[in-house]
Formats: C-alpha cells, sequence, structure tokens
C-alpha cells in the first residue's frame, strides 16, 4: 500500500502552498476580475475607437436624415464609435482630395449616397481596410431605415401610422411545463454554464497534470527518484503521485462546484444538479488520468522543466481546440462536427462535459465515451509506465523517437 | 552477505559493466573504488534494483528474492532529498514508506546523534551542503537496515562529521551490518573498510581483504625524514619511484637491504627520522588502474 502513503505525502505538501491556494482562489477572482473589467472599461467607452467618415450625399436628400440618425444613436455614449459628417458637393468633385485623407490616414473612409440611391438602395464606402466592415453595417442599417420612412412618406402616410409600423418584436423565454417567464439573467447563467464547466473542467485536468509533470522532474533533477525507488516499486511510485495531485485536482474541482452551486443558489438557480455534478467528476477523473499518463510520460524523458513544458505544449494546444469551437459547440451541440470531435479522447471530457450542462446528450453517447475514455486512460497509463521505467533514470541523455518506441515495445 | 555474479549491463553501444562479481561478505565494510566512469553508480544501482542486469545474478544471503525495501538502506551519490519541505517532514515520509515502527522516537535519536536535531523544523534548502548530507545519511539508515548501500558518503562533510559517519558505520558493522560504498576519498576507505573492490572500466580489477590487498599488490616503503626540508632537494630523491611527501621521502623498499639503503641515504642528507611504511590504498590504486590503461 505504498502508493497511498505517497499519495497522502503528494496531496498533504501541495494542499497547503501557497501556489494551491493562489491558484484555487485567485484563478476565478482573476477571470472574474479581468471579466468585470473588460465590460467596465467596454462600457465607459475606454475600449472604443472612434472612427472618422464623410458622407457625401448626391441625392441632396437622405444625407441630413442620416446623420442626425447616428448622432441620436450614439448621443448618450462617452465615445460613440462612429462620427459621420456630411459634405456637400458630388464624388467628382471631392474624391480626390478624400482619398488623400484616407490614404494618410487623417480619415477613415466616406460613405457617397449616389443619385440614384432611391431605386438601387445601394451605398459607397471608399475605405482602406475591412475593420470598415462593421461601420459600414451600422451606415447601412440606419440608411435602410431611412429609405423605408421615405417610401412610407412617399404613400402618404401619418406619423401615427409610421410609428405604427416599426415595431420592436420580443421573445420571451418559458422552460418547458412552466408558465413562469425566464428572466434574462437566468438566460445569461443558463448560456454561461457549460462554458464554466469546460474552463473548469481544463484547470482541474491540467493543474494535476502539470503538477504532476513538476513533481516527476522535481525528484528526477534532486535525485529523491533513485531514493524512492529504492524503497518501493516503480509502478507503486506511479500510481501515488497520479492518485495524490489527481486528489488534489478533484478538491479544487469540488470547491469550484460548491462555490459555483452555493451561488446558483442565492440567485434562485439550480444549475449544478447532483447528475451534472456526479457526471463533471467522472470525466475530471477520466479526462485528468488520459493527461496524467501524458505528462508522467514526458517528465521521466526531459532533464529540464522548460524542455519538457514545450514537448507537452503541443498536447495541451489539443485541449484548446474546444475552447476555439465554443460557439460552434454552444449553437450546434449536435452537429457532425461537434459528435465526432466528441469521439476524440483528448477533447472528449470538455465536449461532453458541454453537452451534458445543456442536456444535449444521450444516455448512450455518456456509456460509449466513458467506455472509449476507459480504454483510452489504460491505453495511457500503460505506455506512461514503460516510458517512466526506463528514462525516469536516464539523465544528460537526448532520448529519440526510435528509442521511445523500443520502450514501449519491450 | 552481498553476492553480485557475473553481472553486466550496458546502455545502448556502451558497456557499464562487464562480468563483474563481487561478494561483501556480513558484518564487514567493503569499500567500492574505480576512477570516475568506472561503473560504479551504475553497480550500486543494480544493487539497490533501480537498474536491472543484462546478464548475471545479485544475491543477499545466498537468496536471488530481493530484501524488503524495509531491510536495505541506500544512500545515492548526490542529494536525494525534497528541497522544499522540512526535516522532519522528509524523515517521517521516508520512515512511513518503510514502516519504521516508533518513527518519531527513532528520527528525534538520530537527528541529536547526528547534532541536527536543532534544525529539524527547517526546509532541506535552507541546509548546509554538509547537514543535508547528514540528512540524507539519516534517511539511509533510519529503518535499521540489515544491507547498507552507499554512493559517496562523505561527499561534502568536515572532518568532525566524517569522524562521526565512520563512527556510525563502525557501529553498524559491530552489529553485523552488511555494508557497501564507494568513495574517492582513500584515506577514509583505508581507515574504515575491511574490504575493497576496484573496478575499472566496468570490470573487477581487484577485491578482497585490504590487508591481504596490500600486502599482495602494494611494496613496503622506507619513510625517511631529514632535519631540514631543503635535503630532499638533493638529486638522491629525484627520481620517479621516490615520493615526496609531507616533508618526508618514501623510498621503496623492494628487495633492498633496510640498513644498507639507511646508510645510502645518510650519505647524502642527515635523517631525523626513519620507519617502514605500509602502500598507500591511493597509490595502490594509482598504480592498478595506470597499470590498466599503460
Amino acid at each position: 500500500m505504498s502508493f497511498l502513503k505517497i499519495a497522502w505525502f503528494e496531496y498533504r505538501r501541495r494542499i497547503r502552498s501557497k501556489w494551491f491556494i493562489l491558484a484555487t482562489f485567485g484563478m476565478p477572482l482573476l477571470i472574474l476580475g479581468v471579466s468585470l473589467g473588460a465590460g467596465y472599461m467596454a462600457g465607459s467607452g475606454a475600449g472604443i475607437d472612434t472612427k472618422h467618415y464623410v458622407l457625401i450625399d448626391e441625392t441632396h436628400r437622405y444625407g441630413p436624415q442620416l446623420v442626425q440618425q447616428l448622432d441620436q444613436r450614439y448621443a448618450e455614449d462617452e465615445a460613440p464609435p462612429l462620427d459621420l459628417a456630411l459634405m456637400t458637393g458630388s464624388y467628382i468633385d471631392l474624391h480626390h482630395l478624400l482619398d488623400t485623407l484616407v490614404l494618410d490616414r487623417s480619415l477613415d473612409g466616406y460613405f457617397v449616397i449616389p443619385p440614384d440611391f432611391d431605386s438601387s438602395a445601394t451605398l459607397r464606402l471608399y475605405a482602406r481596410a475591412s475593420s470598415n466592415l462593421r461601420m459600414a453595417d451600422v451606415v447601412e442599417s440606419a440608411s435602410q431605415d431611412i429609405l423605408v420612412q421615405s417610401r412610407a412618406l412617399d404613400l402618404d402616410l401619418t406619423a401615427a401610422e409610421l410609428e405604427a409600423l416599426f415595431v420592436n418584436v420580443d421573445v420571451d423565454f418559458f422552460n418547458s411545463g412552466s408558465d413562469e417567464k425566464t428572466e434574462n439573467e437566468e438566460l445569461l447563467a443558463e448560456y454561461m454554464t457549460p462554458f464554466a464547466f469546460m474552463i473548469l473542467l481544463f484547470f482541474g485536468i491540467f493543474t494535476g497534470g502539470q503538477l504532476l509533470l513538476r513533481a516527476v522532474l522535481e525528484e528526477r533533477s534532486s535525485r529523491v527518484i533513485e531514493v524512492l525507488l529504492s524503497t518501493v516499486s516503480y509502478n507503486d511510485l506511479m500510481a501515488g503521485k497520479i492518485l495524490g495531485l489527481g486528489l488534489l485536482g478533484l478538491t479544487q474541482s469540488v470547491i469550484y462546484l460548491l462555490v459555483g452551486s452555493l451561488a446558483g443558489s442565492h440567485f434562485g438557480l439550480s444549475l449544478i444538479t447532483p447528475s451534472i455534478a456526479g457526471l463533471y467528476l467522472v470525466y475530471f477523473a477520466l479526462g485528468y488520468l488520459l493527461y496524467a499518463g501524458i505528462y508522467i510520460g514526458t517528465g521521466a524523458l526531459f532533464d529540464s522543466e522548460q524542455e519538457a513544458q514545450q514537448a507537452i505544449q503541443i498536447i495541451s494546444l489539443v485541449a484548446v481546440v474546444p475552447m476555439l469551437l465554443w460557439s460552434v459547440v454552444i449553437e450546434s451541440p449536435n452537429s457532425l462536427l461537434v459528435n465526432v470531435l466528441t469521439y476524440i479522447p483528448l477533447v472528449t471530457p470538455f465536449f461532453m462535459m458541454v453537452k451534458i450542462s445543456m442536456g444535449e446528450t444521450t444516455l448512450f453517447q455518456i456509456i460509449a465515451t466513458v467506455l472509449l475514455m476507459s480504454v483510452s486512460v489504460y491505453g495511457s497509463i500503460r505506455l506512461a509506465a514503460k516510458i517512466f521505467k526506463t528514462g525516469i533514470l536516464l539523465y544528460g541523455k537526448r532520448i529519440t523517437l526510435p528509442e521511445i518506441w523500443k520502450w514501449i515495445r519491450a | 552477505m552481498i553476492e553480485l555474479r557475473s553481472i553486466s549491463k550496458s546502455f545502448d553501444s556502451i558497456i557499464a559493466v562487464k562480468d563483474l562479481s563481487i561478494t561483501v561478505r556480513a558484518g564487514r565494510i567493503c569499500g567500492f573504488l574505480g576512477p570516475n566512469g568506472a561503473g560504479k553508480t551504475t553497480t550500486l544501482r543494480m544493487l539497490m534494483n533501480i537498474i536491472r542486469p543484462d546478464t548475471g545474478e545479485i544475491l543477499f544471503d545466498g537468496s536471488k528474492a530481493r530484501p524488503e525495501s524495509f531491510r536495505v538502506g541506500y544512500l545515492p551519490e548526490e542529494r536525494g532529498l525534497y528541497q522544499k519541505i522540512t526535516v522532519l517532514e522528509t524523515l517521517q515520509y521516508f520512515a512511513g514508506l518503510r514502516n519504521v515502527p516508533d518513527p518519531d522516537t527513532q528520527i528525534k535519536h538520530q537527528l541529536k546523534r547526528f547534532d541536527l536535531d536543532a534544525r529539524m523544523h527547517s526546509k532541506v534548502s535552507e541546509l548546509s551542503k554538509g547537514n543535508q548530507q547528514k540528512l540524507q545519511f539519516i534517511n539511509t539508515i533510519l529503518h535499521n537496515p540489515d544491507y547498507i548501500v552507499l554512493d559517496e558518503p562523505f561527499s561534502g562533510l568536515d572532518p568532525v562529521n566524517q569522524l562521526i559517519l565512520k563512527e556510525v558505520l563502525e557501529d553498524m558493522k559491530r552489529q553485523g551490518k552488511t555494508i557497501i560504498f564507494s568513495s574517492h576519498q582513500m584515506d577514509q576507505v583505508e581507515r574504515i573498510c575491511d574490504d575493497v573492490a576496484l573496478i575499472d572500466t566496468g570490470q573487477l580489477v581487484l577485491a578482497g581483504d585490504l590487508k591481504e590487498i596490500k600486502a599482495k599488490h602494494g611494496s613496503l616503503h622506507l619513510e625517511v625524514s631529514p632535519e631540514s626540508v631543503a635535503e630532499l632537494n638533493h638529486p638522491y630523491f629525484q627520481t620517479p619511484d621516490i615520493e615526496i611527501r609531507g616533508g618526508s621521502a618514501f623510498i621503496p623498499l623492494a628487495n633492498r637491504d633496510r640498513q644498507s639503503l639507511i646508510q645510502e641515504i645518510n650519505a647524502v642528507c642527515q635523517i631525523r627520522a626513519v620507519k617502514v611504511a605500509e602502500p598507500g590504498l591511493e597509490e595502490l590504486f594509482i598504480q592498478q588502474v595506470k597499470g590498466r590503461t599503460a
């Protein structure tokens, strides 16, 4: 039972460390702080760079209205994203001057309302780069409103009739079987929960993995490994480390789940149900064990942390894929792409937790992915054990892939 | 008793140990010697089952079965210690792994013995090199093992602590423990060991009882101390087979008559003291290793 003693040692010495306390409580606070800070900055206008445009109105009709509408739209903004100035004259007369201003960056671009705007319903934008696309959308939308208003007036509609034509349609959300309207905050929380689960899982798994890598490198470089291996077997040592640091990651996850659950219930939301929490722990354990094999195997191959970290970065990049595809997963959790990716063991836990927390999975998918992960974990740990056993005592030697292959086959 | 029987170990194309056979007798201390890269550490690691020999076998008291970890104590060449935990935590962890009965009492006793009790709650990284070596040694013997394998145990220790370590090893020898240690410090080996095993390029050069080896392979010297050290500059002493050391000249006796040799020396200097000296282990070591490479 030496591995239990090793596990307890690894767990105990790290749970009391400043690093763990900082990572467990500091990281969520940091993320929250950054999000709130970014939100504040966006709201205060600090993140906005006002774009300056000129408008040439060759219809001599719509220009003032368009400028007025946009001014009204951004009247309450401290830093409006768009500043549109109406210029009298035609494109032919002005374009040389305006092109020069655009090229020397005194102006971001200029819009032209052509004489046939009534029939063509098309504006022209002269600018430097694609960063103007968003502004083009804004001007396009405002111009559309003006054109519609103009056509409505041509039909001799009264102001009241005209106003009645422009209605905003809202959709109220209700949970099926409930007559109570779902509030926007609740919707937002439901929308963000799958993402939170993904991030949580990512942190939990990679915190444990990184600690494992460091623990192996520390023992390897300080030669503690020799004393340990003269006392316990390779398998006990590896199992103890994986278990101890896995429990550490699990502790972190339980803290996050409890905090999330308490915060949810404070706002009357039950986002983390016992079954979701249970499945989270299952996928955490499987994901951690899979990556533990990779991390411990890598740690046994390198003398320095820098080299080991470089090697592990490639694997970590794979795990970032679910985050990069976040919007696809949330929009289409059962699309072919997401379903295929769900069965790639390195990213299975992340995709599954998103789908589970959205209620977009089946029992079959849960059983199948758990089985797939279990087989992958077995393979990963077995390979890691072979690499660990041979590589851990090879100091100062650059190990080649054919050599690793030889150890694996041995 | 520990027996290494025809063990060999290669790393790819490099032969680290070749057909090596050594016997370490119970209740004796065996010095394991060899130049750098001779294969000492690899041999000790095989002894500890950290790495497996390609061929050959290792027997403990005649059995191929490896003794339980609590019966073996191993001190690696470099410090095998966690730097960020305390002295007490280090010893508690390893005592736990080796199932040491009443570990706290044992730990306190050994810390006191090595004058480390005041540093019990210090982090290992805060200890001096010598104190880390002492901690390492305590960790090796804390579980009172029957077989003790030490790789350079005197490294980093001052003379006072070297003496403490020597006394502890002799004490363990009296208790019938089987001890093998590698060292570059020939004077320590000479003072402590009953037996020696010398290896070079992974192969055994000589092994056996230290006194017998010295008698067999080394020659007696005449240690001559003149009245004035300056007299050692006389051309008589400037020959390759005469060693000048510590104000004395060491002249090989070979088969020469002692009296006629003393008269010969007396003719070139004024002798203050003269005595017959045994061959030193260092000299023997250099002679054997150079003899192989020549």
